[in-house]
């Protein structure tokens, strides 16, 4: 085999595949740029993007309120978090609408309309609903999106615990 | 597909002729180090540019996290050099970088100053050089600032002291820089200004004054 | 026509009178003078350039991870041991400033006259220099000249530096970010995180939480005011700290008879009641 293969390639014209020098220059220079250009930037990328692969802390739970002042009429309730913001760090107000659903749960409603961000009151229009004064964005008790929001209201993360209501981070909700 | 992208450019703009000036002009052989080794010394010209362009990318990236304000600026200095990742480099970039340039350019300096290159008919570009040399030395001292730690702070006050001693105008001067009676809040984002945008503003132009004036005369040739 | 054509080949417009014929007037000297003597500035030429930028940036990176930037702690204009040093490029200037005769009285030639006839002459040196000769050592006084600069540069650098290093073995201080950085490793070796130098203003707490003078005051409507936080709120002072501006006696004499906005409290409560809520605030001072 091997013999034979000679045989063939000894009759066809000499085809080395062989860069040319300006070819093998032209490479050599893309690499240095490569590396130039790599070299300061990529720490500097890194550093740029360094929050989306920070890891993000785990929510932690805000003493609010006793259980025992839950009704099942939605009351407004603030509570402080203390919140790290780089080099900034506060203790910013938040506010959670608390009620006890039918069946006795309780539940904690973000009053942060799902329309564009203005915040809720409960029970402005004499209705049992909550209402946005923005866009008049309207939600039920459960939160349940009603008319002009597109989403229902937000629920903390509730625990309870020796009598007292905890919050913890905003998620979807879970009522409707 | 580049090919195609790049024809279609061509028709409109006719820009072969603009990279191929810069491409295939000739170079004379005495400023290469690999034909004599002495000839390293032709570097620092192109190495100050190289880490100039080093100091305007970590600057860039430092003002995502930096605030030019005196009760945040130590601490979001702080924060980005010990909390962000690669943080520490990105500064040291931008620290050892301004000594860096200083020395290059230098070194550059001089070169041309020995070699004689700063005579006729490159007068013109010697002035825009010493130009570029006094405004890297000015963003050196507006930067000096910028963190707000003690060492900033009181270099700073007694630059501005010094200033303060020009006969008639020393005054002027001084709360000119200041911003107001003190160094403080006023003097920081002023400071800050002149060292992102109004000097880096002024060097990018006499950069490409540099860069077409050598590309126009050519470089001096050996001796 | 030019629509549909779909070569790749590129397209040569003739006769558009808006585009110029090329006309390179912008042809540098070609060093035909150097018959073979000269290359392309690509690739040749920039390879070698960069092969020598790839030189520095590497040991620029080195320097950058082994030596991070110094950072000392926050401007105190109230500190008075710290030391002043501009950056090491102007101590030549900064030194200059304390030789007799360019300070005091003559502060101008120290600070405008000396460098700016350096500057200047360094400036304009291609309109003091004019004779043909490139060669340094064809042109003695100019190189003379620059060199003589040279070293008093140096000398004056290394001057204001020995006497800087001198200060601070003389007062027995070391730089703010060498101790910074000391602390960090000693922290860091017993597994404790860098110690924090951001001052931060914390928030005043509430003294004695548990007093029923706060109670007392829920139910005299005090809170929808002064906030449940008892921040305050705009225009109405916070009560956290208030012990800290007023005496127990001024509290009781603001609660009874009231002040500006605040409305007097001596119908609603007893003068008991006064004295134990003006107690408990005069207790709310900042902890120190």
């Amino acid at each position: 085999m091997s013999n034979h293969e000679h045989h063939d390639t000894a009759h066809q014209p000499v085809h080395r595949k062989e860069m040319t020098r300006r070819q093998f220059l032209a490479y050599t220079l893309g690499g240095t740029t490569a590396f130039l250009a790599a070299g300061p930037v990529l720490p500097m990328v890194r550093f740029a993007v360094d929050p989306i692969l920070t890891k993000k802390t785990e929510g932690t739970y805000v003493k609010v309120v006793e259980e025992s002042k839950i009704t099942s009429e939605p009351q407004e309730f603030k509570f402080q978090i203390h919140q790290v913001d780089g080099w900034y760090e506060s203790d910013p107000e938040l506010a959670a609408w608390i009620a006890k659903d039918d069946q006795g749960n309780i539940f904690a409603l973000s009053p942060i309309c799902k329309h564009l961000g203005c915040t809720i009151n409960w029970n402005t229009q004499k209705d049992n609903q909550y209402f946005c004064p923005c866009h008049e964005a309207k939600y039920t008790k459960e939160g349940k999106n009603l008319r002009v929001a597109p989403n229902p209201l937000d629920e903390y993360d509730l625990k309870l615990e020796n009598g007292f209501i905890y919050l913890g981070p905003v998620k979807p909700n879970t009522k409707v | 597909m580049f090919k195609g992208i790049y024809n279609w450019i061509d028709e409109r703009l006719d820009i072969t002729p603009m990279w191929r000036d810069v491409a295939d002009h000739e170079v004379p052989e005495h400023v290469n180090p690999a034909h004599h080794f002495s000839a390293f010394v032709y570097c620092f010209g192109g190495l100050t540019f190289f880490i100039t362009v080093i100091q305007i990318l970590s600057g860039m990236f430092l003002t995502m996290y930096y605030v030019p304000d005196i009760i945040n600026a130590y601490a979001s200095v702080d924060y980005l050099q010990h909390k962000v990742a690669f943080g520490g480099i990105v500064r040291a970039m931008h620290h050892w970088g301004a000594s860096l340039v200083i020395v290059m350019m230098f070194l550059h300096t001089l070169r041309v100053f020995f070699t004689g290159s700063y005579k006729a008919p490159r007068e013109m570009n010697w002035v825009v050089g010493m130009l570029i040399f006094f405004i890297m030395l000015g963003l050196g001292l507006t930067g000096y600032l910028l963190p707000w730690d003690n060492k900033a702070y009181f270099a700073t006050k007694v630059t501005l002291q010094i200033a303060e001693s020009v006969p008639y105008l020393g005054p002027y001067i001084k709360e000119l820089l200041n911003g107001g009676e003190i160094v403080g809040a006023q003097t920081l984002t002023r400071f800050f200004a002149i060292h992102v945008f109004f000097l880096p503003g002024a060097l990018l132009a006499l950069l490409a004054a540099h860069f077409f004036m050598i590309r126009k005369q050519g470089i001096s040739g050996p001796l | 026509m030019a629509h549909g054509h779909n070569s790749k080949e590129k397209v040569v417009f003739v006769g558009d009178s808006r585009v110029k014929k090329g006309s390179m007037v912008n042809i540098p000297p070609d060093f035909t003078a150097f018959p073979g003597k000269s290359e392309a500035f690509i690739p040749y030429f920039l390879l070698k350039e960069w092969m020598v930028g790839v030189v520095v940036l590497v040991g620029f990176l080195v320097l950058t991870i082994a030596h991070p930037a110094p950072l000392g702690y926050p401007a105190d204009p109230m500190n008075a041991a710290f030391i002043p040093m501009p950056d090491w490029y102007f101590l030549f200037m900064y030194q200059l400033l304390k030789y007799p005769y360019v300070a005091g009285d003559y502060v101008v030639l120290g600070v405008m006259g000396i460098p700016g006839l350096a500057f200047g002459a360094l400036l304009l040196a291609p309109f003091l220099d004019t004779g043909k000769e490139r060669r340094f050592y064809r042109r003695p006084i100019a190189s003379a000249l620059m060199l003589l600069s040279l070293i008093s540069v140096v000398y004056l650098t290394k001057v204001s530096w020995d006497h800087y290093q001198g200060q601070l073995e003389a007062t027995g201080t070391k730089p703010e970010h060498i101790i910074r950085e000391e602390k960090a490793r000693e922290a860091y070796e017993k597994g404790q995180p860098a110690p924090s130098v951001v001052k931060r203003a914390k928030p005043i707490a509430i003294v004695a939480e548990d007093d029923p003078a706060l109670e007392l005051m829920k139910q005299n409507n005090c809170l929808s005011c002064h906030a449940s936080d008892l921040n305050g709120n705009s225009g109405i002072p916070a009560l956290r700290g208030i012990g800290d501006q007023f005496t127990k006696e001024e509290l009781a004499n603001v609660v009874t008879n009231g002040n500006g906005n605040m409305p007097a409290f001596k119908d609603k409560l007893s003068a008991a009641e006064i004295d134990q809520i003006a107690t408990w605030l005069s207790k709310q001072k900042k902890a120190e």
